[in-house]
Order: structure tokens, then C-alpha cells, then sequence
């Protein structure tokens, strides 16, 4: 009897979350499994728990069995089902594994976002409390610093003052800063763990001459993989915080990809309140500096076969498709598109959290056969790739798959290929 | 009519037009009744302005071209199954009244032509595409992810269509059958004409109109919601 409360309480989860377009989304679905050949999950696996329209099933059964006439008179029409352990295990499974990429909801005839029913599968099982505890504890991570930024600082502007070398070095100019905490830049740029994503920025805003400030914190947010919405804004308000703090007009985001999508597309909703500065990405500032001319690049400096993987938060969620290939065609002389592209291009596999889960290995390698596939037959030897995520993954298939070819984010393109003569 | 040809060619009718009107009803108002999600949820390209929203709405809602693009073969039978549909029940208004240009033109027989064509055609058809889903289903993975309400829709819907072209190929009746049948239930006093009564098709008839009915009941309360839900889902495609 406990149990069936219980069951009852976690059923209702769904209820709470639910709102219009996922009401439209449990009660259309004809289950025609066109998302088969959507899911490059299901298409390396084989296996139909992996199939987005049964990984949606899955909630869809849940929430028929208590919210729905048909569910409660005949549930067996439906497949209704408890929310019971043997029901959470397979959720866990299949949910977590989804890399959030959308190429189900571009093929699927009504527009289903599995992706989002999945947002509501997370919120059941953290509701029973089987969160992804990698995801949860990353997420906590990032918020005890957010917490004890003061503890963090001396740290981190230390390991900076290497990077202010380097980048003095390469620009030739004693004078190059990396800028903290300057209150009144018009920028705050939020870069990820790590250097690399620090360096080629710093460059190239020192080229144009744009007055910015690193901000103390990365971009990258475990709160929205592990599902927890919340959570998510708490990180998310680190940088908001902050930004708000030094009175900046408005922030880039480094590559990556889940970050961008959650400042620009998830904060404000989450927050109920307009944000006092603009929402930009790397990609479309570094597009906008070249276009202005307030930098310039190298025109075909690049000679060796060059492909550019979209990742699905740049293309499909954010809309960036033509900006990255034009910088990088400008850079590289033999330019090859893979095939499919743009809103069809293939998830390389390692989004939704899918990398930082080590348990997760084996299953991202085999799943992003199908992006080694799609790199193999433009027979480049570059895969240009604004999104850190991807880029661990692409690193991954890389070695798996003897490859043999080199991965490179976008900035570093544009930095190492800056025309500096006047 | 005997009382259990009323029940199944006309008490039945009343319910099932009474449950799918309220049912649909209530379903649009159920939906639209729950707040929308705060976040967009459209993805890119993404038109630019309403118009171009609307256009592609239209053209991913009727023509399907995501679909084209993933699976000729289940496009081509989905899209016959659909306008087929339609043009078939189009077809059955004939039995209010004639269309007066069309019949003006064609005459009395010339639109029996056209309906023998037309909806025998339109009879196979269906049939065809609807025996293609099932057996689709029957195959993994698509067996795997469907439900029992998949299979009853579709074998609902085979039987309805079945008992059709039944009617159609060898019941023989005259379209004015059908139209007095029509104006008695239209009417609210059921009642087959002589020439249906008398003949032993009369059960054809009858349970057509009863799994007809059938199916109209359950409709709102299945998947079929997708009639009206992907026109919605489709705009949220673009938001």
C-alpha cells in the first residue's frame, strides 16, 4: 500500500511539470517509429529501448496509467505503468544517455521533443532520488564555488598570470591582459575548465581591441544535464551574478554548446526576470569582429581537407549554421561539408553529459559510429567543432577508430590564423 | 428497421456524434486550459516572421516532408492514407445531397460513375494502407513500441473499411437509399428505406455505421488527437 502512494506521489511529478506543448506531446504520438533512423543511438545499438519514441513511452505509460480516462478505465489499452523500480531502472538508463540533440524532433511529423518528456523523466527520478550522482555531484561542485568564490580567487588569478604570458607572447604585446573583475566592461566573457578556452579568446579580443573581463567562473552547467532545473539556475546565477555585479552590457559564451542555450533560451524563463545585458556566443561575436572588420584573418592559410561537425546546441537549438562555415572557409582552402548537414547533421555523441560519465564510455564510443562514418567519407584530415563537448567526444573517436585526424575548436582557428600585418 | 439495426444505424450515430463532438471539445480545452511552457521550445532554421511560421506549419503538417526525407515508402502510403481518408469522407457527404455544379454537370449517372470510380478506388486504397500499418507493426521495432490501442485502430478501422467496399462492390444499393436512410437520421427518426430493409446487406450497412461509431467515440480519447495536436506540435516546431 505504501508503495502504491509512493508510486502515486512520483506519477504526480509528471503532473506538476506538465505544461501545454507536453501535453500535445503525450497525447499525439501515433508511435510510428519514423524517430528510428533519427537516433544515432538506436541506429548503432539496435537496441528499442534507445528509440526516442520509447524512451517517451516510457513517461507517456506513467503519467496515461494516472492522468488519463483511458489509462485509469483500461489501462492495459495504453500499456499503463507504475512508476515502480523496474520501470525507473530502464528510465535511468535511457535517459541519461540521451544527448539532448534534437534530431528526433526535426524528423519526428508532429515536432515531439523527446528531449523535453526526457527533461520530465529526470525530474521523476531525482524526485525518487536517483539522480545521476556523477551529474549531481559535478553540479555541487560548481555551486560550493559559486558559494566560496573568495577561497577560488587567489587560485585562479594565479594559474591566469601564465596565460597573460603566453598570450603576451603571442601577440607581441608586453601590454595584453587577461581582465578580471574589471567592473564596467562592456563585456564579460565566460569561458570553461582550462586554458584553452581562455587563450585563443584572449587573443584575438586583444586584436580587437574590446574591452572585457574573464569572468571567475566556467560556463559549463551540470544542474541542466542532471535534469535539475533549480540547480541549474543556481549555476547559471554565478555568472548572472556576477555580470550584474561589474555592470557589463553583455557576455559571451565559450564553445559550448548546453551553456549557451542555457543563458540564452533557458534563464530568463527560469528566472521570471528580462536579463540586464545581451546573451552572445563565441561563434557569432567572432563572425560579427571578421564582418566588422576589427579583426582579420588569413584567407586560405589552411591547405589540408577541413570538415565542420555543427554541434546541435550551435545549429538546431541556437540557429548558428552559416556563421562557423564562413569563418572557416575563409581560413581553409579545401572546405568539405558532411553529409547529412546543418538541422540533419548526426549528434557526434557525447552531449547531454554523455562525456563526463565514465561509465558511459563504451556507449558513446560505439554510438558516434555514425559521425566517424559521416568524417570518413569527406576524407578530411581537420574537424572544426565550436562546442567542448563534442570535441571530447570527436577527440575519443578519434583514437578509438585510428582516424587520424585533428580536432580543432573554432577559436583556436580563428586565433592561430589572425592576419597581424597592417 | 428492427430494433437492433436502430441501435447499431441509429441510437449509435446520435452517442458517437455527441462523444466526438464534446470529447474533441474538451480535449482542445484541456489543452489550451494548461499554461504554456515558459521556454521556447522551437528549434532552427526558424522563419522569420508569422507568416513564414504559418507556411511552414502548413507544409510540415500536410505534406510531411521531414518524413519524404526519412522513409519514401511509409510517406507515400501515409500521405494516400490521409488524403484518401479525406476524399473519402468527402465522398460520403454525397449522401446529404448532391454537390448541384458537379451533378449539373456529370447528371444522375455520370455521378454514379464518378462514385463507383472514385470512392471504389479510394475503397482499395485504404485498404491497402491500412493493411500496410498493421503489418508494419508486426515487425521490430516498431512491434516493440507499439501498444494494444495501435492494433485496435487499425483493425477498427480495417473492419470499417472492409465492411465499405463490402458496400460498395456487391450491396448494390441506389445513392437515393443512402440519402433517405441520411435524411432519417438527420431527421432524429432512423429508418432504412425499403430497399435496404429488405435486403439481407442491411447488416453490412448497419455495422458499418456501428464501427464507424465505434471509432468516433474512441477518437478523442486516442492518438487519432494528432488530427488537430500536430498542427499544434508543428507551431511549437518554429517558437
Amino acid at each position: 500500500m505504501a508503495e502504491k502512494t509512493q508510486n502515486r506521489e512520483l506519477a504526480n511529478v509528471i503532473n506538476i511539470r506538465l505544461n501545454r506543448q507536453l501535453l500535445y506531446y503525450i497525447d499525439i504520438c501515433t508511435r510510428c517509429g519514423l524517430c528510428k533512423d533519427a537516433c544515432h543511438q538506436y541506429v548503432a545499438t539496435g537496441d528499442v529501448t534507445y528509440l526516442p519514441a520509447y524512451r517517451a513511452e516510457l513517461i507517456r505509460r506513467v503519467y496515461k496509467k494516472y492522468f488519463t480516462r483511458t489509462g485509469r478505465f483500461i489501462p492495459s489499452l495504453v500499456e499503463g505503468r507504475e512508476p515502480d523500480d523496474r520501470l525507473l531502472d530502464e528510465l535511468y538508463r535511457t535517459t541519461y544517455a540521451c544527448t539532448g540533440c534534437r534530431r528526433c524532433m526535426y524528423y519526428c511529423p508532429f515536432s515531439i521533443d523527446t528531449t523535453w518528456l526526457l527533461g520530465v523523466a529526470k525530474a521523476l527520478l531525482l524526485a525518487a532520488g536517483r539522480g545521476s550522482p556523477i551529474l549531481t555531484e559535478l553540479a555541487g561542485a560548481a555551486v560550493m564555488k559559486g558559494e566560496n568564490i573568495d577561497l577560488f580567487k587567489d587560485v585562479i588569478l594565479e594559474s591566469l598570470k601564465d596565460t597573460e604570458k603566453e598570450v603576451q607572447e603571442i601577440t607581441g604585446d608586453a601590454s595584453a591582459q587577461i581582465p578580471v573583475e574589471k567592473t564596467g566592461a562592456r563585456t564579460m566573457y565566460v569561458a570553461l575548465a582550462g586554458t584553452h578556452t581562455i587563450l585563443p579568446v584572449a587573443v584575438i579580443f586583444h586584436h580587437a581591441r574590446l574591452d572585457w573581463t574573464l569572468s571567475l567562473f566556467e560556463a559549463a552547467n551540470y544542474g541542466y544535464f542532471l535534469g535539475d532545473n533549480k540547480l541549474a539556475k543556481t549555476i547559471a546565477d554565478r555568472i548572472v551574478d556576477e555580470a550584474k555585479r561589474l555592470q557589463v552590457k553583455q557576455i559571451i559564451l565559450s564553445e559550448c554548446g548546453h551553456a549557451y542555450r542555457v543563458m540564452k533560451f533557458l534563464y530568463e524563463a527560469w528566472a521570471g526576470e528580462k536579463l540586464p545585458f545581451e546573451i552572445k556566443g563565441i561563434v557569432e561575436v567572432m563572425h560579427e569582429l571578421v564582418e566588422s572588420g576589427k579583426i582579420r584573418l588569413k584567407k586560405g592559410s589552411v591547405t589540408e581537407a577541413v570538415t565542420y561537425h555543427d554541434p546541435c546546441q550551435v545549429g538546431r537549438n541556437a540557429g548558428f549554421y552559416e556563421e562557423p562555415r564562413d569563418l572557416v572557409k575563409t581560413v581553409c582552402r579545401d572546405y568539405r561539408e558532411m553529409t547529412p548537414n546543418r538541422e540533419k547533421n548526426w549528434c557526434c555523441g557525447g552531449g547531454g553529459g554523455v562525456v563526463a560519465e565514465p561509465a558511459m564510455d563504451e556507449f558513446r564510443l560505439k554510438t558516434g559510429m555514425k559521425k566517424v562514418e559521416q568524417i570518413r567519407v569527406t576524407g578530411a584530415r581537420m574537424v572544426v567543432s565550436p562546442c567542448e563537448n563534442c570535441r571530447l567526444q570527436l577527440d575519443g573517436l578519434n583514437e578509438r577508430y585510428n582516424m587520424d585526424i585533428k580536432i580543432t575548436s573554432l577559436m583556436d582557428l580563428v586565433a592561430d590564423n589572425l592576419e597581424t600585418e597592417k | 428497421m428492427n430494433w437492433l439495426s436502430f441501435i447499431m444505424a441509429g441510437i449509435m450515430v446520435y452517442v458517437a456524434v455527441a462523444v466526438f463532438l464534446a470529447g474533441t471539445t474538451y480535449k482542445i480545452y484541456h489543452w489550451l486550459r494548461t499554461p504554456k511552457s515558459p521556454v521556447r521550445l522551437g528549434m532552427f532554421p526558424r522563419p522569420e516572421n508569422s507568416f513564414g511560421r504559418g507556411l511552414k506549419l502548413v507544409k510540415d503538417s500536410i505534406v510531411f516532408p521531414q518524413v519524404l526525407d526519412n522513409d519514401r515508402i511509409m510517406w507515400f502510403f501515409v500521405i494516400m492514407l490521409h488524403i484518401v481518408g479525406l476524399g473519402t469522407f468527402i465522398g460520403h457527404m454525397r449522401m446529404l445531397g448532391e454537390f448541384a455544379p458537379l451533378y449539373n454537370w456529370l447528371g444522375a449517372d455520370g455521378m454514379n460513375t464518378l462514385s463507383y470510380i472514385g470512392g471504389g478506388s479510394a475503397g482499395i486504397i485504404l485498404l491497402v494502407t491500412v493493411l500496410y500499418l498493421l503489418f508494419r507493426r508486426f515487425k521490430a521495432p516498431y512491434r516493440d513500441i507499439s501498444v494494444p490501442e495501435d492494433y485496435l485502430l487499425l483493425m477498427l478501422i480495417l473492419l470499417i473499411i472492409l465492411l465499405g467496399d463490402h458496400l460498395r462492390f456487391f450491396a448494390h444499393f441506389d445513392v437515393t437509399d443512402y440519402q433517405a436512410y441520411m435524411k432519417s437520421l438527420v431527421t432524429f427518426s432512423p429508418a432504412f428505406p425499403a430497399a435496404i430493409a429488405e435486403s439481407g446487406a442491411r447488416w453490412v450497412l448497419a455495422s458499418h455505421v456501428f464501427t464507424a461509431s465505434l471509432l468516433a467515440i474512441y477518437f478523442p480519447f486516442s492518438k487519432l488527437v494528432h488530427f488537430a495536436g500536430s498542427f499544434a506540435g508543428n507551431l511549437v516546431r518554429s517558437d
